[in-house]
């Protein structure tokens, strides 16, 4: 049995996999609205002060906002992925890519330069889109899970070659955001009703959110302990997985599907 | 190793990129650096992990029916970093990251640790401060091919035991824990297990057989002729055609220190040459015998010299093709030790074995990038499948570690018997689905790696 509910997760069913049935949980989920509006709204905030820094020409400026839009991006990684993949492509696309953040990265942070002004207007567009967009999209208990799990298990990849930010240096900036993003994620949607299923699963989940949060904490990305954090993303992903059927959902889907 | 291969031409192509990649300078399959300023090695270091082509290993105990557990944890363990200290577990580095498939790493080259590609510092400061003897004098990454008949062991032949040089090597050069005894015996048991590639030009006593060039013949005669100033030397005095091509013991032959005499059993695919792998060549090697030892050969003897050693140092296949088919056989062939360490509820070659793949895993999911990727176009759905499936199998060896931990074999048990099940039909399967637009195709390969580079260079020009 196991082999074929693996096998049905390997292969692109969603479009016919039944609607998670929760209504409760449906509520919870959009508790989660507020905070993915003001993450993106950070982003957004953070894009256009970028704009504005780089029409100065204000490179230390331009850097700043940079870190600051991205910080508000990391920490929405939960439903970006799993609900506009299209604009995620776009928005997070590397390691050469047109527009979006690691572009503008390999400018700033690589060259010193600051003629990005025709890159910076795309990502403000687009993060301006996806704010937009975000205000009546609905928000299924299901999506956001697939994307809790989904951050969860990236957390745990190794970044021994600098990660994904590599020319800024904020890959362990990307964690702390990735996992405070997948913390909130749980306690504002699944914490509650997870604990009413199963409290020691419950509590499981806090446990491995906690030392995820500890191993993040490292003084710098060279001093991250590898090993530990991959233990935690897996046993998280895991015990999130276990906690899909107490919540009467799916199991998550470890990728998201092309559309 | 098998190849997944989506057409013959594609194939070609490989092939052609794989010559490139191996020989000297390159224009496309060149690995990239490990680079920036946030890792745990030297920004600009070179472990060409992302080579299209890998030695190949051959096996002494294949040759009776297939390897034992034994050599299958001392395979898994040379493949962890975990038995390495913190440094080296930070950065993913493992005895096979310089040993490649047991044989060298002639592209690794690691800033403050190497002076040339192909040699490191075992007594620098970056894996054991305590190691550091304050200079830089890094020695040639060795091949580890026959060396159960190569001792005494290390470049100046300090250690008579090869358990005590592996030993050394985890706790003094790499920090690592003081390794337990089984797990010593099974490293110990792997790297002696592993085989020369065979030469079919090599006959009984080390002469050279079947067509034999005349330059060959003359190179061999050359080998064994005494030194005109002392005629107790001789090439072959050393390098003892009979045993390998060595005499166990260390001589000075110009090059700064006593050294032990090296096998010139494969050795066309062991450069650099010398303890410090100062020659990339034959010739190089051959001009410094001439003109420290006052040969007198002429050119034609040196190019004869070089024929001889080429034919002596040949093998069979030295190369295979990394993709998909490779990784996974040898994941297979270490996921066996699981299948005994369940039921006997062996903790610590569970984790060890679950931390390993793992890591393997994870590696390979890589290879097949997500759709953020700029350098890859088409094949969505299908790169999507192979991660997905990579990542469940990941996460299935996560449950047999956590119910091993917690004394549940039965359903480790089980759970190892889905992952089986998986890996030798879905999987594979899937990963072949994807195989054109990953990384293991030499155009996407070169693509996405180029524009990393070119990324990361930006960086350096402005600094």
């Amino acid at each position: 049995m196991f082999v074929m509910r693996v096998a049905l997760c390997l292969l692109p069913v969603l479009a016919c996999a039944r609607m998670a049935a929760a209504g409760p949980l449906e509520e919870a989920a959009e508790r989660y609205r507020p905070y993915a509006i003001e993450g993106i709204g950070s982003a957004l905030t953070g894009a256009r002060d970028l704009r504005e820094r780089v029409a100065a020409k204000d490179l230390a400026g331009a850097k700043k906002a940079w870190l600051s839009a991205r910080a508000g991006w990391e920490r929405s990684e939960v439903f970006t992925a799993g609900f506009v993949p299209e604009l995620d492509a776009m928005i997070d696309a590397w390691p050469n890519a047109d527009s979006g953040f690691h572009a503008i990265e390999a400018k700033l942070f690589g060259t010193g330069r600051t003629d990005v002004e025709g890159d910076t207007d795309v990502l403000v567009r687009n993060l301006d889109e996806l704010h937009n967009r975000l205000r009546d999209m609905p928000l299924t208990p299901q999506g956001l899970l697939d994307g809790t799990v989904r951050l969860a298990y990236e957390v745990g990849e190794s970044k021994a070659d600098g990660g994904e930010s590599r020319i800024s240096g904020t890959s362990l900036d990307d964690m702390r955001n990735n996992v405070a993003g997948v913390e909130f994620a749980y306690r504002t949607v699944f914490a509650s009703p997870l604990r009413q299923a199963d409290a020691a699963l419950a509590d499981s989940v806090t446990k491995h959110i906690e030392q995820l949060k500890i191993v993040v904490a490292a003084s710098d990305l060279p001093h991250v302990d590898v090993r530990s954090l991959r233990r935690a993303s897996e046993e998280l992903v895991v015990a999130l997985q276990a906690a899909s059927a107490k919540l009467g959902l799916r199991r998550p889907t470890l990728e998201a599907q092309s559309r | 190793m098998s190849l997944l291969r989506s057409g013959f031409r594609q194939l070609s192509c490989a092939v052609v990129a794989i010559g490139l990649s191996i020989s000297g300078p390159h224009e496309c399959a060149l690995a990239f650096p490990v680079d920036g300023d946030q890792t745990a090695l030297p920004a600009k270091t070179e472990l060409n992990e992302d080579a299209l082509a890998r030695p190949r290993e051959v096996f002494h105990s294949e040759i009776g029916g297939g390897r034992s557990d034994l050599i299958r944890l001392g395979n898994l363990a040379f493949s962890s970093p975990s038995i390495l200290g913190g440094v080296a577990q930070r950065a993913g580095i493992s005895c096979e990251t310089c040993h490649v498939n047991g044989a060298g790493n002639a592209r690794f080259f690691m800033p403050k640790m190497s002076t040339r590609p192909g040699n490191f510092d075992t007594t620098g400061a970056l894996f054991n401060p305590k190691a550091d003897n304050g200079a830089l004098d890094p020695v040639r990454i060795p091949s580890l091919r026959g060396a159960r008949y190569l001792a005494p062991y290390g470049a100046d032949g300090r250690m008579a035991s090869l358990r005590d040089f592996v030993r050394n090597v985890i706790v003094n050069e790499f920090a690592g824990a003081e390794p337990q005894p089984d797990i010593l015996d099974a490293i110990v048991a792997y790297i002696q297990d592993i085989d020369f590639l065979p030469n079919p030009s090599l006959g009984p006593g080390g002469r050279l057989v079947g067509k034999i060039s005349d330059s060959e013949r003359r190179g061999e005669a050359l080998f064994s002729k005494p030194f005109p100033h002392d005629a107790s030397l001789s090439c072959a005095a050393c390098h003892v055609p009979s045993s390998a091509f060595i005499d166990h013991a260390q001589h000075d032959v110009g090059s700064g220190g006593l050294f032990k005499t090296p096998t010139l059993r494969n050795a066309d695919f062991n450069a650099p040459y010398f303890h410090d792998g100062r020659f990339d060549t034959y010739d190089q090697v051959v001009a410094h015998f001439d003109r420290v030892f006052e040969l007198g050969l002429s050119t034609q003897d040196q190019k004869d010299l070089v024929a001889y050693l080429t034919a002596v140092g040949d093998g069979l296949m030295p190369y295979e093709y990394e993709g998909a088919g490779a990784t996974l056989k040898e994941i297979n062939e270490f996921a066996k030790l699981l299948g005994t360490a369940i039921p006997a509820g062996d903790k610590e070659v569970v984790a060890l074995a679950v931390d390993t793949i793992g890591g393997e895993l994870r590696e390979l999911t890589e290879r097949y990038p997500d759709r953020k990727d700029t350098s890859v176009s088409g094949g969505e759905q299908e790169r999507a499948n192979a991660r997905a499936a990579l990542k469940e199998v990941v996460l299935l060896l996560r449950h047999i570690d956590m119910a091993v931990g917690e004394g549940r074999t039965s359903d480790a048990a089980a759970d190892y018997q889905t992952y089986r099940s998986l890996m030798l039909a879905a999987v594979p399967s899937l990963l072949a689905s994807a195989q054109r637009w990953s990384l293991f195709n030499v155009t996407v390969h070169d693509r996405h790696f180029d524009a990393l580079r070119q990324t990361m260079q930006s960086k350096h020009m402005s600094q």
